[in-house]
């Protein structure tokens, strides 16, 4: 069975559709910064995330669960995991738009919904 | 055929001390609960919040409050309304929390709820009174209970009510 819902810069494009597949919804993205030499930690990220959640969807919005599975700090791509509202982690994501005075964005490489990565991660 | 359906939430607001009930204003209640589903749903919430929103009626002597929300919406703000803990008018804080005591679709599912609401609690009052006074206006404010009046009789209640507690 084909994995993934891949979305390029180019225009390929190819989207796959499955049932009974996890619960969990995976989502590969890169943060975009104005400066490109600034770097954050895993932890500084998933904060950053959570602030975003926490202004768009408030106090219940900032407690929704997700994980960072995988972070390159060189590249800022991050795997992130959530457990059903895939829709309030991606609309919060796309909403953010600076960090600490830097213009910023979130760019949604990759969303599927069984697990990206190889299994000794 | 096409109709705008809203949900009517009757809650009841309790404070510690009776007299601040009375400095109690619709304005006032609006922005707690504005402020509340703001800070508990974010900006989400507070644009649910600001589309079909009101107070509909508050009493300040019993503290009874309708509120109105759109129907797809009302059970995500009737969840922010246990976060509010205090009301804030005539610059004073007055501490409180809000009970929900029913859920109508129209006003006057609620009201007729009330004032079944309100002869249950004059029942119960009735074995507490201490002279025969108290008694007989009691059982009048229960005899007189009717929709038809509707307006005499939410004061009655109201007023009879009140009496009854501050004799307390």
């Amino acid at each position: 069975m084909k994995e993934v819902e891949e979305k390029e810069e180019a225009s390929v494009y190819q989207r796959v559709v499955l049932k009974n597949a996890s619960p969990y919804h995976y989502l590969k993205v890169r943060l975009v910064l104005e400066d490109d030499s600034t770097r954050l930690s895993a932890v500084e990220l998933k904060y950053f995330i959570i602030t975003g959640l926490k202004s768009l969807y408030g106090e219940v919005g900032a407690a929704l669960n997700f994980d960072v599975l995988k972070y390159d700090e060189d590249t800022l791509t991050a795997f992130l995991r959530v457990y059903s509202s895939l829709v309030k982690l991606w609309s919060s994501l796309t909403l953010l738009g600076s960090y600490q005075n830097q213009a910023c964005a979130f760019r949604v490489l990759q969303v599927s919904r069984l697990n990206p990565l190889p299994k000794n991660m | 055929m096409v109709r705008l359906k809203s949900r009517y939430l009757l809650c009841e607001v309790n404070v510690s001390d009776r007299s601040q009930l009375l400095l109690l204003d619709d304005r006032a209640i609006m922005v707690a609960v504005k402020a509340a589903v703001a800070r508990t749903h974010g900006d989400y919430g507070a644009a649910m919040c600001s589309i079909r929103f009101c107070v509909k009626y508050l009493n300040a002597h019993t503290g009874i409050v309708f509120l109105r929300f759109p129907k797809r919406c009302y059970k995500l703000l009737w969840s922010a309304l246990p976060f509010i803990t205090s009301i804030e008018t005539r610059g004073q804080k007055i501490p409180c929390f809000l009970n929900c005591l029913h859920v109508g679709g129209t006003i006057r599912t609620c009201q007729k709820f009330l004032i079944r609401y309100n002869t249950q609690q004059l029942h119960r009052m009735l074995p507490k009174c201490k002279s025969e006074e108290e008694k007989q206006q009691v059982r009048k404010a229960i005899l007189s209970c009717s929709l038809t009046e509707s307006k005499e009789a939410f004061e009655e209640d109201s007023e009879s009510e009140g009496e009854e507690e501050e004799e307390e």
